[in-house]
């Protein structure tokens, strides 16, 4: 019997009528964990962890919406005495002695956590296939990328081993494999959760969110997430709300703003085609959809180069070889301890950002680079700030392609930051963007929409998303069989 | 403009990193690192903006903690994850010079 | 004298007295088992995020005020960039362009008397590194130290010996310590200075290749430094020679510097703004609210002490001891002769403390039961003779005074008649001192007077006695 193709409600009724018990839950998660071993999703699983985990349950009350409900964690969240690896050598011994707060927010509402998923070496490429453990593949194609560097999360999410994963997004990594993967992927608003415990790419990008097969999965998960945490001082403070709230309500007079730049020549016609049909079907119904000029977002990808790989070269200097990780077995001396702790423990992608991202820093450069970046960046923000007091939401394209070989050439730099040149502007301003699947290509590969709200205002997100996925009711299953009726 | 960085401006990158390199390697991250900082350079394009920086997207101005001491670590945990240790402290090959910084 | 003219800069870390670490909440601690204070944010694990201390905030409110400084409203941290095995996240966290104070100043009082403004050109917060021990072909690592806060203050380069080192380090010592900003213990290491020392023939000549001195283990050993420093330099000029900019450490056994190392060509510490920390806001009513907590500085001490009637001698020397300093000024609102109150508290008292190895606060010579004494002292009701016999009871047991002074038979003889019997019969056994007293020797009067203390043995009230008997005199 198969309960996690349901939907959250039903399995929540289930559970409390104690139809269910949590641990069925589990052995279907890794029942469907097994059977899709050859996607690659995840790095380490906690199947011993989660089945006791899931027996002690049993004697608890079923008090939300969530509990009992088994959830995978990108592998660069930390998990206290579970594996985390950051998808890299370098961490592959590494068992934290903590728990993010995230992770305790999902222990604290007896969520099931089965594993920790594949992702490209801590967060940086866009195709996970810089992960140490091998790439994870499409569930549409296994051929082809799933996408990154979320890469995993996204994986299991499409096979529908668990409802629910956690990922991280720097510069488009919920939302860019969300896109190729069908599925939805929420990168909330900066200091809407907490960052404690994810282990830092760029601070100043950096944010954690769900991966779904849903919206309404994705705003119920979000609820569970969220909240000022002590131990983050960029994490925000506000007051409680229902991001499920909006979900259902008419769209009617909604002000959208469809920036040319996403629209142009970068991206190919076929997704061009396919966004224009979604926007056509929103005017239809009511949302009013205006094309407009948002300056700077063509730079946004410079930025991003210059602060990310600065950030990152700094973020990434504490890994070392001496208080945890990988380490030069019998260095002679210190420098040798650190020249080839780092020469062996990072891959080919990761020291090439932070050697840039040191260059970046060094001498006058910083003025020349950084300073320079930081205050376009400030621009930016403003420009988008302008957009947002005419209309409530942005759309365009998450990705420029659907995603691609798996075989194809990685030895282009360039090329992993170009997959995210459409999601990198809402990193830089902190807005929360979530993809959206709206189509699929000739060869039935999926096709996301972008949708950027205000900061804070993921629920407005939401609406427009949940009234778009039942307009368009697709089969969202790359195993068929599924739709949202 | 030259395609590829000397192999002086490679080795002083990695330095600055602390990675080292094999002469192959070398090779590739001339042309590779040429490549990233090309693209950087765009920047200089960039005209009409103001100085104001963000460094970050804080949502508010940052909220002071209390001076009142929480959990701490016992020295074997400490020593968990090192790969060299001895007594309660982690080890390092000798260091011959003193702190840099403070 | 010099053809040269030296500058010099001096840089000098403390650490703060708080209970807690500046960006993580374990304790700030000295001396405990290595590694027993700490957490994963201290240790730099993947994933840690850091807080931001409040008191570290206005401890540095209050060392910026008490050194003059202006205080910056808006603040943000940096990062300084480099690989070192005591620095866990091979970063520190600093405060490289927004220092919290900055511009300010203190004055040293030179042995000449003449007084110098020392300009402080910044001072910032930052974070302490952990604390490694070399042994052998290893070098062990304590993060106890590692995340403790400390201000550093800057000077420009504007000392030009090393009286004026030793003279600025004693006064910021002194001011940072009665601020309650940090213990200042150079032997502990909570308090550290490096100094900067070039010379130049001309004034209008460029500054001179530096030399900066580390590892300075007291403030006559900064001194020596620097003056050894300068005849090195001196002397290698002299005989045509110049030298590399270099550090170089103060070592102990030989009272003089040695090379540490020859300075590379600029570190590139590739500082960028701390993205995990927000803006710090000061505002007005903040920064009031913390000056309003500031301690009674030395120079008030001393300027209150002198209108109190404290001679200048007993002034410098209770400030000098600020544990003493302190307990004198819990009782300026009291109402005590403070002559003798400083007396007592800088001769047996002290005596007693010295020998003892203790601290006032240690004894049970509370503020009232102090002020007892004290009243009773100046009423000459006890003399110093008494007291010596009965402080260490005073100082150790919970025995009231009065009852100190019966057990041990110390009774003054306070009976007019009583006494008066005894002068009357004085005075008519010495006539020839009496002689001597009425042609004006007043010499006399001293021989009498220890006569009556003799016959009563030490037991009449002196002032009650003195006044008998220059009565009985007429």
């Amino acid at each position: 019997m198969r309960y996690l193709n349901k939907s959250i409600t039903e399995i929540h009724e289930l559970l409390k009528s104690k139809a269910i018990k949590p641990i069925d839950l589990v052995e279907e998660a890794f029942e469907n964990i097994e059977n899709n071993k050859e996607y690659n999703a995840y790095i380490t699983l906690n199947k011993e962890e989660a089945i006791k985990q899931a027996k002690e349950l049993e004697s608890k009350e079923v008090d939300n919406l969530l509990f009992g409900l088994p959830i995978a964690i990108k592998d660069n969240i930390v998990t206290k005495g579970l594996l985390t690896t950051c998808g890299s050598h370098m961490l592959d011994n590494f068992i934290p002695i903590y728990d993010a707060t995230v992770v305790e927010k999902i222990k604290a509402n007896n969520m099931i956590i089965v594993g920790k998923t594949n992702m490209d070496q801590f967060g940086m490429g866009s195709s996970s296939r810089t992960s140490y453990f091998g790439s994870p593949k499409n569930p549409w194609d296994k051929t082809k990328i799933a996408g990154g560097s979320s890469g995993g999360s996204a994986t299991t999410i499409s096979c529908r081993d668990v409802l629910f994963a956690l990922g991280s997004d720097t510069g488009g990594s919920i939302r860019q494999p969300s896109s190729y993967t069908g599925i939805v992927g929420m990168k909330p608003t900066y200091g809407r959760i907490s960052r404690y415990g994810l282990v830092a790419f760029a601070s100043s990008l950096d944010q954690i969110g769900p991966l779904t097969k849903n919206v309404y999965e994705n705003a119920v998960i979000l609820n569970a997430l969220v909240g000022k945490d002590e131990k983050d001082l960029t994490s925000a403070r506000k007051e409680e709300e229902d991001f499920t709230r909006l979900i259902g309500e008419d769209i009617k007079g909604m002000k959208i703003a469809v920036p040319n730049y996403l629209m142009s020549d970068i991206v190919s016609p076929e997704i061009i085609t396919k966004i224009k049909e979604t926007i056509k079907m929103l005017e239809e119904n009511g949302a009013k959809v205006d094309y407009v000029d948002v300056k700077y977002l063509d730079k946004a990808m410079t930025l991003y180069q210059i602060i990310a790989m600065g950030e990152a070269s700094s973020n990434l200097a504490r890994f070392d070889g001496i208080r945890y990780g990988h380490s030069k077995e019998n260095p002679k001396d210190i420098q040798e301890l650190y020249f080839e702790t780092r020469a062996e423990g990072f891959g080919e992608e990761v020291k090439r950002r932070i050697m840039v991202g040191s260059y970046l820093l060094s001498g006058e450069n910083a003025k020349i680079y950084y300073d320079k970046a930081l205050s376009i960046r400030d621009d930016m923000k403003k420009e988008f700030i302008n957009v947002f007091k005419n209309y409530d939401l942005i759309i365009g394209p998450t990705t420029t392609t659907t995603a691609y070989n798996l075989d194809d050439p990685m030895d282009d730099p360039l090329k992993s930051f170009m997959d995210d040149v459409l999601v990198i502007p809402a990193n830089m301003a902190g807005l929360p963007g979530l993809n959206l699947p709206v189509g699929f290509d000739k060869s039935h590969m999926p096709i996301g929409m972008h949708i950027i709200g205000n900061a804070f205002e993921e629920a407005k997100i939401y609406k427009l998303a949940s009234f778009i996925e039942k307009e368009l009711n697709l089969d969202l299953n790359p195993f068929g069989g599924e739709n949202n009726e | 403009m030259e395609d590829k960085l000397s192999k002086e401006e490679v080795l002083h990158v990695a330095e600055l990193a602390r990675i080292s390199l094999t002469e192959e390697e070398i090779k590739k991250y001339q042309v590779e690192l040429k490549k990233l900082l090309n693209e950087v350079e765009k920047i200089n394009d960039v005209e009409g903006y103001d100085d104001d920086i963000l460094i970050a997207n804080w949502d508010s101005n940052a909220e002071l903690r209390k001076d009142v001491a929480g959990d701490m670590l016992n020295p074997k945990e400490v020593l968990e994850n090192a790969p060299r240790h001895a007594g309660n402290y982690i080890e390092v090959p000798v260091v011959i010079s003193d702190g840099e910084g403070a | 004298m010099s053809k040269y003219i030296p500058t010099i800069g001096v840089e000098v870390h403390v650490e703060l007295k708080t209970n807690t670490k500046i960006f993580s909440n374990s304790i700030n601690g000295y001396g405990q088992m290595a590694n027993s204070l700490t957490n994963v944010i201290d240790l730099g694990y993947p994933g840690t995020l850091p807080t931001l201390n409040e008191e570290v905030i206005n401890l540095g409110i209050k060392a910026a005020t008490i050194l003059n400084c202006k205080i910056r409203k808006v603040m943000h941290f940096d990062r300084k960039n480099y690989f070192y095995p005591d620095n866990p996240k091979n970063y520190q966290i600093t405060q490289a362009r927004t220092p919290i104070g900055y511009d300010g100043y203190v004055e040293i009082i030179k042995e000449n008397g003449e007084k110098k403004q020392i300009y402080i050109e910044e001072m910032h917060i930052e974070e302490d590194t952990c604390k490694s021990a070399h042994r052998g072909t290893k070098t062990l690592l304590d993060f106890n130290r590692a995340g403790v806060p400390l201000i550093e203050i800057v000077t420009k380069p504007c000392l030009t010996d090393g009286e004026e080192v030793k003279l600025y380090l004693e006064k910021l010592r002194e001011l940072l310590s009665y601020g309650n900003i940090s213990d200042c213990k150079i032997e502990e290491g909570s308090m550290r200075a490096d100094v900067n020392v070039s010379i130049r023939k001309n004034e209008k000549d460029p500054l001179g290749i530096k030399a900066e001195i580390k590892n300075i283990g007291s403030i006559s050993n900064a001194k020596l430094g620097v003056e050894k420093e300068i005849e090195r330099q001196e002397k290698l000029y002299d005989a045509g020679k110049t030298f590399k900019p270099q550090t170089r450490r103060f070592d102990d056994k030989i009272g003089d510097t040695v090379l540490m190392r020859v300075k590379e060509t600029g570190n590139d510490y590739r500082y960028f703004p701390e993205p995990d920390i927000p803006f710090v806001i000061l505002t007005d009513e903040m920064i009031a609210e913390v000056i309003k907590t500031i301690p009674m500085l030395p120079d008030e001490r001393r300027k209150k002490y002198q209108s109190l009637g404290v001679t200048e001698i007993n002034t410098n020397k209770l400030v000098q001891n600020k544990t003493l300093s302190d307990y004198f000024n819990d009782l300026l609102d009291t109402e005590i002769d403070f002559k003798t109150a400083s007396n007592l508290l800088l001769g047996d008292i002290s005596a007693y403390l010295n020998k003892s190895e203790k601290l006032i606060t240690d004894t049970k010579l509370s503020k009232e039961r102090f002020i007892e004494l004290v009243n009773l002292v100046s009423n000459n009701t006890l003399t110093s003779k008494n007291l010596k016999e009965i402080l260490v009871p005073i100082m150790e047991s919970d025995n009231s005074i009065p009852n100190i002074i019966k057990e041990n038979g110390i009774e003054n003889i306070t009976d007019d008649t009583e006494i008066r019997n005894i002068i009357k019969r004085i005075i008519s056994d010495n006539p020839e001192s009496v002689n001597d007293y009425k042609n004006g020797h007043d010499r006399a009067i001293k021989f009498l007077m220890g006569q009556v203390m003799k016959e009563t043995k030490g037991k009449a009230n002196p002032r009650i006695a003195m006044e008998i008997l220059t009565e009985e005199l007429q």
